[in-house]
Order: C-alpha cells, then structure tokens, then sequence
C-alpha cells in the first residue's frame, strides 16, 4: 500500500472514529425518515451530510494534509522521503479525507435511491458521478491551494487552511450553481451549448467539464507537490494548462455572439481571441497573488538571462511570468487585428499597460506589509480600480479616469508610463 | 565524499552563505559550530538538497544537489533543530512509516524498523505512542526514523540540544558507532565540550563564511596553550618547524598539539625560550577548542 496513504489511514481513519461517523449518520437518516412530512427527508439530509462532509469537511481535510505537517515541522522528512509526488499527492488527497469519504460515500446511496425513483437510474448514476467527481475536485483544490500557499511560507497556518477551504469550496459551489442551473436552461428552451460551433448537450457538457477541470487540478497537485519535492518542474505543463483554458473559454464565443448583440464589425476571431485573453489575464492576476515572487529568484533568473542562458532561464519561469507572457502575446495579436478600429486596438494596449503596472505592483510588494505583501498589493489594486474611479467621479474629474481605466489613446499612453514606472521600480528593487 | 565548493546561499536582503568551499571525507564525524544565524542551518539544508543555492554547489556521493537531489535524498537523513513526530502513532508505526517512505519493501520495513529502534534503545517502547515519550527519547525516535534506511550521509541539527547529560552521552556513543559502521556524519552543534568526544574534524561558520578558511582537526590528543608577552609573527613558523600541529595561532598565542611525553613539552620550552619568545603562559588546555572558537568569531556568543 501507498506508505503515505497508510499513514494518513492510522491517523485519520480509526474503527471508533468510524463507528462513531456511522452511527451519527444513521441516527440522522432515521430522525429524517420519522421527521414531520416537509421538515426533512432522509435523501434531504443525506445530500446535506454529503455537502458537509465531502465538501465543507473534505476541503479543510485535504488542506491540512499539507499545511498541518508544516506547522508539525513533519514536512521536511516527507520532502526526503522516496515518495513519487503522484503517490504523496493521492496519498494525502484520499488519506486524510478517509473519514470524510467514509461519511459521504455512507450518504450517497441514500440520495441515489431517492433520484432514481425521481427521474430514473441513468440520471441518478450522472448525478452520483457528479457528486463523487464534486467532491474530489473541492478536495483537489483545496490540496492544490495549500501547497501553493505553503510556497509563500505565510506562517499563519489556521489563515492558509481557511483560504484553501474557501478555494475549494468556492469551486465546488461555484460548479454546482452551473449544474443547477441547466434543468433552468431546459425549461426555456435551451436544451444545448453551442462551443466551438458545435451544438453540445447541456448536461454532458456540465459533465465533461467538471471531469477536465477535475484532471487539471490532479495534474495541479502533482506539479506543485513535484515542485515541493525538488522535482524540476519546467514550463510545459503549465503552458498545456493556459492554452487549455483559453480554448475552453475561447469556445463560447459562439454561444456568447448571438446573445449579446455583437456589432458585425466585431470579427470572431478576434472575439474568441478576446476571451481566451481575458482566461490568460485572469491566469496571471492569480498567479502573480499566489505564487511566491523571491527578490532572490528573480534576481538568479536576471544573471541567467544577461549570461545569455535563455532555454535555462525559461525552463525556470514561474507561472505567473508564462501566464503575463502568454497575456501579453495574445494582446498584441488582438491589438494588431483590431488596428483599423483605433479606439478597440488601444484599450487593449492600455490592458496591458496596466496588466504591467499591477503586476509590478505584486513584486513589489512582495516581502513587505508584514509578509503580507500580496494582500497590500490586492488592496493597492482594489483602491486604483475601484476607489480612484469613485473619487474622480465625485470630485467631477472623470477626464483623469484615463489615469485608471483602460479605454482609449490617452488611457494607453498613461498605462504604460505607469506599467514602465513600476517595472523599473520592481527591477530596481530586484537588482539590490 | 562530500564537496562543496564556493557556495553562495541568499535569502531576501541576507547573504547566508558567502561562498564556502569545505570537502568532508567519508567515514567522518564533522561537526559545525558556530554563532546563532552564522549559516550553519542553511549549510545543511543545501547539502541535504532542501534549498537550492544562489550560486556554486554542493556534491554528494559525486551527485549534484542540483541536478539529483532525489537521487541525494535516498542516500541521506538528516534531522531538522526544530523536528515533528506523529505523536499519535506508535513508536512502530512511526518507524515503519520511515522505512516505507524511505522505499523499503513492505516485507522489509518491519525488520528495518525494530533494528533502528534497537539502535537508538527503544526496542521496550514500540508500542508506545510518540507523543507520550520524554524529550531524549522523542530525539532517539527522530534519529532512528533518519537512519531507519541506512543512509551513507547523517546530517543532524543541533541534536544533543535539550537533553540531560546521559542522553548527551548516549548520543555521543550512538554517533560514534554509526561512524564506525561507516556512515558519514555532519553534526551542527553548540554544546563545544562535547564535540571532541565524538567528533574528528570542525568546522566554525561565521557570518556566511568558514572561519579560518578550513576545518580543524580534532581527537588529535591533548593542546597546548602557548602565550606570549610579547608578539612575535613568527610563532606559528617556528612551532611547525619543531614538529608541532598548530590548531590555531596569532602573533601572541597559540593552540598547538602537545608533544606526548613530559619531556618532549619541556624541550619544546626550552627551544622556544632559547629562540628568544617571551613565553607568559605554557600549558594543557582542556579548553581549547572554546579557544579557538572564540579567537575565531572574534569572541561572540
């Protein structure tokens, strides 16, 4: 067996414990079952139970396999171990959730009974493939955020395991609303989603996605825990996960068109392009806040670069660094096909422009704050997006909205005399 | 066995390591000392192939912590100043894990496990859990699941810290015995007094750098403390040319290996007030090694 699944079993996974889990459960279902007509039913509360432990549980659970070692000062030991990263990574992703799972795969024949009696046993099989598939992919991101968390050495583990439970949380919900949202979709007539310009099934597209998006966070896990075991990762995978996300996003414009009034002027590519830049900015924005941005690094890739050893120092790249690569290409072309419309090429000029700016911003606020860096350069962008454009409007002065927003000539000359300002600020503080 | 060469180890605004070359030969026990926040910790992180140097590297075994630090990983234990254990498991669950993890065969692991913890003493506390052993026992634990493998290279942080004088001795023996099983240790340590007992060679980092430029030689039998009224450059020159290891010198004292016999010590006197040194002071130290360490780091703590 898996020594470190084993492991996490002895821990986490001990007959009382599960005895106990299984008996709370069934008391439940039985109180359910005897409940008030309308007060609660016993697939009701089974989904309820599934939710809590697969999810608001599990999250915390995957997160701590990471995060508790650090705080136990255990993890230096794992990290010397001959674990392959795939089996520390499923090790820990069904080991420490053991009892969760044993809790929830408890509820979920209950809930399956219920919906197959409902719509019939090929819908309840899709729905349990859901949840199961639901459940670990909350897992997996919470596992995937605490072991980019514990790159930035925050020192506040209970804050970590938080945010990591949000992460997963946040994705399981955020999947789930979608999925509930297609019986919606179905009843006002649209049964499909056209991606790509092809007509897909609703509910298979909800399916296939979530197995993807699913996947990616296994392959997330994996890289991040091969980081952690000095694995030399490179830049591939990473690269394979943007393009991925951009042609995934890329792909509605199809579907997005012919419901927003596009003007005819708006060529398609260039309005897929348009999206798949706008997966590639938000790539960016999470990586420059998650990844760790070490003066030190920066500095020995900078030495790469000037010895003239480019394949080297490309190989070394964080994801943040790929990402605004890949942003910023994508950009250009956009700006380059939208040439005859000025006003569109620009805005997407100041885009980037600004793009610069923040990310500067990140690096320079890495290290300062109390360590708390990332958060200070959150807020420093919330104020400049949100805060600055109140201000000037109340003063009556949204002639100098340029000086935030991207829209237009002005805006991209201003853009980039900002972005040139704080990357030569970031480089400064870099080289010292 | 171990080569390090020009290593340069930075950490945002420090320099932890300001290019330090050091060989450690194999079947040795190296220990190293020197002032808190010296660079002690860092060095052997890096040579444990858990830190990723600025610049210049570090070989084990010919293998590169750069280019194989999984490969180093196999081969190595190292026990962290500050290590956890998973209290709630057994003292056999513990060891058993360590031997899993460290790519023992699950037929293997047991055997490993009972051997390790026959090694360090603990074969009566298998079936306690972790987390209720003592502080020397919690630290026997941790070194057992380091060497539960077998590794060819030990590096251990600040072991003997906390523990009573018979734990100390106990981990001197233990250390001594791993030696002469053929592994090769790396010892952080502050406790100096005891260093000599276990340890053949030290090294004094200091500010990022090896203090002296190399390792001194220990175990090389009793010193002797030389002082004299006044300076002379020439000391260490004339000491070497009687035949004498000098440990450590300045140009008004030094630390050199005391002749074995009597009447060897009182020639070397006498040739030394005959070439006109203007010795105050001649004498066994049996605290020579605070003295070269102190002379070394310029006499802090």
């Amino acid at each position: 067996m898996n020594p470190e699944l084993q492991r996490n079993l002895w821990l986490e996974a001990s007959p009382s414990r599960l005895i106990l889990i299984a008996g709370l459960l069934l008391l439940v279902f039985a109180a359910a079952s005897v409940a008030p007509r309308g007060l609660a039913t016993p697939s009701g509360a089974a989904l309820a139970l599934y939710w809590f432990l697969a999810v608001l549980w599990g999250t915390r659970s995957a997160a701590q396999s990471v995060v508790v070692e650090i705080r136990e000062r255990t993890w230096d030991s794992q990290k010397l171990s001959s674990i392959t990263p795939w089996d520390m990574v499923w090790g820990k992703l069904f080991g420490a959730t053991a009892a969760n799972w044993f809790g929830a795969l408890i509820c979920l024949p209950v809930i399956l009974l219920h919906a197959a009696s409902e719509a019939g046993v090929a819908s309840a099989l899709t729905y349990g493939g859901i949840l199961l598939a639901l459940g670990i992919f909350a897992q997996s991101v919470a596992l995937l955020s605490s072991l980019v968390l514990i790159r930035r050495n925050t020192g506040n583990w209970r804050l970590d395991i938080f945010l990591c439970q949000v992460a997963g949380v946040g994705a399981a919900f955020t999947y789930y609303s979608l999925w509930s949202s297609v019986p919606a979709f179905e009843r006002s007539g649209t049964a499909s989603i056209d991606w790509w310009g092809h007509a897909f099934n609703l509910t298979s597209f909800h399916l296939v996605s979530l197995l993807l998006f699913l996947a990616w966070a296994l392959v997330g896990c994996w890289r991040a825990m091969r980081a952690e075991l000095r694995f030399a990762n490179g830049p591939y995978v990473w690269l394979a996960y943007l393009f991925y996300g951009a042609v995934y996003c890329a792909g509605f414009e199809s579907w997005i068109g012919p419901r927003v009034n596009m003007p005819q002027t708006v060529d398609p590519v260039a309005a897929k392009l348009a999206l798949a830049g706008l997966s590639l900015l938000a790539a960016t924005y999470s990586m420059a806040f998650l990844e760790p941005k070490d003066p030190v690094r920066l500095r020995w890739l900078g030495e790469q670069v000037r010895a003239g050893r480019f394949y080297q120092a490309f190989l070394a790249l964080d994801c943040w660094m790929l990402s605004y690569g890949a942003s910023f290409a994508v950009g250009l072309v956009l700006a380059g096909l939208w040439a005859e419309n000025g006003q569109a090429a620009f805005t997407v000029l100041a885009v980037l422009g600004f793009l610069t700016r923040d990310v500067a911003i990140f690096v320079l606020m890495q290290g300062r704050a109390g360590g708390r860096g990332d958060f200070a350069a959150l807020g420093i962008l919330g104020a400049l997006y949100l805060l600055v454009p109140t201000l000037l409007a109340g003063l009556h002065l949204q002639a100098l909205n340029f000086l935030v927003m991207p829209s237009g000539v002005t805006a991209a000359i201003a853009a980039w005399l900002e972005g040139a300002a704080c990357a030569y600020l970031a480089l400064s503080r870099i080289a010292r | 066995m171990i080569e390090i060469r020009e290593l340069i180890f930075e950490y945002p605004g420090h320099r932890a390591l300001a290019g330090i070359t050091l060989d450690i030969v194999k079947g040795s026990i190296t220990a190293l000392v020197g002032p808190n926040g010296a660079g002690k910790t860092t060095l052997l992180r890096c040579m444990a192939a858990l830190e990723t140097p600025y610049a210049g590297h570090v070989t084990i075994n010919g293998l590169d912590t750069r280019q194989a630090p999984r490969a180093i990983h196999a081969g190595l234990g190292y026990l962290p100043d500050f290590f956890g254990l998973y209290d709630a498991l057994t003292v056999r669950r513990c060891l058993h894990y360590a031997a899993r993890a460290h790519g023992l065969s699950p037929s293997a692991a047991p055997a490993a496990a009972e051997a390790a913890a026959a090694r360090v003493g603990l074969s009566d506390r298998l079936e306690q859990a972790a987390g209720a052993l003592s502080r020397g026992l919690r630290q026997r634990l941790a070194i057992a699941q380091t060497i539960v493998h077998r590794p060819t290279v030990l590096l251990l942080d600040e072991p003997a810290a906390g523990l009573d004088p018979q734990a100390r001795r106990d981990l001197s023996n233990l250390l001594l015995s791993l030696r002469d099983g053929g592994m090769t240790l790396v010892v952080s340590s502050h406790i100096l007094a005891e260093l000599e007992d276990y340890c053949d060679r030290m090294v004094i980092v200091d500010h990022g750098r090896i203090a002296g430029g190399e390792s001194i030689t220990l175990k090389s039998g009793a010193r002797l403390r030389i002082r004299l009224a006044t300076p002379r450059g020439d000391l260490k020159e004339f000491l070497e040319a009687q035949g004498v290891a000098v440990v450590e010198s300045g140009s008004d004292h030094a630390v050199a290996g005391a002749p074995a016999d009597a009447g060897a010590r009182a020639k070397l006197l006498a040739s030394l007030v005959q070439a006109g040194f203007a010795v105050a002071d001649f004498t066994e130290n049996t605290r020579a090694l605070e003295e070269v360490y102190f002379s070394q780091t310029g006499g802090r703590t």
